[in-house]
């Protein structure tokens, strides 16, 4: 017969492992929850110990931007020569500001603005918080853009936050044609070796048809109503691959720079079902992407 | 180990805890800041049950997973595999050696890393060698780093 101690060692070590057995199917099972129930543990976690760590980023965000504006304004009254020795990054975001708010004016009340949060966590590098959510009029599948062009999409939405994707995840996919409507396809997104050299590609547009270098590529208003037709993608850089002698495809160089995106709008469901006209000025008419190089 | 020892670890857990998601989520530094939490998951591993410590490494977890929702499941899976191997590792390796705790959080957090790709899926990994292999012996020498300097500082690892 064993020592006594050692049999209740025993005991205890068995107790561990079918306890640490338990545990692990409950983490394999939170894997194949239904995404209603994933979507309420997240938003219950991100409300309660997550919440301090989310209000600073959000408190940051805004003192970053209020910052920014009252560096701006003391510039203006200082003199001018304090205005053109501002800090370059401050008139980039002055410029995007001042960009959103044209955007929102000209495509009306359906585009909501909000400041873009990066969760900065493993696996959610594609991913994306707004500090607008159901009660601004954001649904599922809203499109999210700034004024270059097209960021990403809501996945999910709470009442007063929402978590979108932009199109470096590998789920994204868009509708487009051509902004003269001479050609259409599907632009997905191709990852890279390294996340920075993730890339657009333009697929499926007909053998036949001849698309000019630097043409611009727009939603095409296909997706059964979640993206309305016009908002800029990318511009057409090269030849990409031939499908036997029936399709092409094409690399586009991104309109925008996920990563540089800090402020966007988002469409909410009262938005119309073309949006070529709020781009035209901002968009259409640019060479190159936001934020310098495209990612190759 | 003492328990002026265990309060010191614990009060570590905490800090790192903390300090990860302040890095990750507070200020947004993103991938440059060091995987603090599964440093904090396999220094408790060290402290506690098979149980607990898997308990723990479910609610770091799914705190992880509450941020990465396109993936949901998969920090979960590998941290409650985490720190079931790291509590493991009492039974097999006895004393806190310098060596050990560093081959330790090196290989703690590749397995971490090995694991969270593949219960990632297929759709959203990226290639196995450079994300496994490389990005992955990368941070597991990254955190194995941070580790002795918590070590050190909390008076770990002194043992031979």
């Amino acid at each position: 017969m064993a020592p006594l101690g050692s049999e209740s060692e025993a005991n205890g070590r068995h107790r561990n492992l079918i306890g640490a057995f338990v545990v692990l199917l409950l983490a394999l099972a939170s894997a194949h929850l239904p995404e209603a129930s994933q979507q309420r543990i997240s938003g219950v976690l991100q409300a309660s110990v997550l919440r301090p760590f989310i209000f600073t980023q959000e408190r940051l965000e805004e003192a970053s931007v209020g910052a920014a504006q009252a560096d701006s304004l003391m510039a203006i009254v200082d003199s001018l020569s304090a205005v053109l020795s501002t800090h370059s990054a401050l008139l980039n975001e002055n410029r995007t500001l001042r960009d959103l708010l044209a955007l929102a004016e000209r495509a009306g009340p359906g585009y909501v603005p909000a400041t873009v949060l990066r969760p900065g966590t493993s696996g959610s590098e594609s991913v994306f918080l707004v500090d607008i959510g159901e009660r601004d009029g954001v649904r599922q599948g809203s499109p999210v853009v700034n004024p270059r062009g097209l960021v990403g999409v809501i996945r999910e939405v709470r009442s007063r936050s929402a978590v979108g994707m932009d199109w470096t995840h590998p789920d994204f996919r868009v509708s487009a044609m051509l902004a003269d409507g001479s050609a259409y396809g599907l632009v997905e997104n191709r990852p890279g070796r390294f996340r920075e050299d993730d890339r657009l590609i333009l697929n499926g547009v007909a053998y036949n048809q001849e698309i000019e270098l630097g043409s611009m590529v727009v939603t095409s208003g296909f997706e059964g109503g979640v993206y309305p037709r016009g908002i800029p993608i990318g511009r057409i850089d090269e030849l990409r691959d031939e499908q036997g002698s029936w399709r092409r495809s094409y690399w586009l160089i991104p309109m925008v720079e996920p990563g540089a995106a800090t402020h966007v709008v988002v469409l909410t469901g009262r938005a119309g079902g073309d949006a070529l006209d709020a781009w035209a000025g901002d968009t259409i008419g640019a060479d190159t992407i936001e934020g310098g190089e495209p990612p190759r | 180990m003492s328990a002026p020892a265990k309060v010191r670890v614990w009060g570590w857990v905490a800090i790192l805890f903390f300090l990860h998601f302040l890095l990750h989520v507070g200020l947004s530094y993103g991938r440059p800041a060091p995987d603090l939490l599964t440093l904090g998951l396999l220094l408790a591993a060290r402290e506690i049950g098979a149980g607990r410590a898997s308990a723990l490494g479910l609610f770091f977890g799914l705190l992880e997973d509450a941020l990465s929702v396109l993936a949901f499941g998969a920090n979960s899976v590998a941290m409650t595999l985490v720190a079931v191997g790291g509590a493991t590792t009492r039974d097999l390796f006895v004393g806190d050696s310098r060596v050990f705790l560093i081959a330790y959080l090196f290989v703690g957090k590749w397995v971490r890393d090995l694991v969270h790709w593949i219960a990632v899926g297929e759709g959203l990994r990226q290639p196995f060698v450079e994300q496994v292999v490389v990005q992955g012996a990368l941070h597991g020498l990254y955190v194995a780093a941070i580790g002795i300097v918590i070590a050190g500082l909390a008076g770990l690892g002194g043992e031979s």
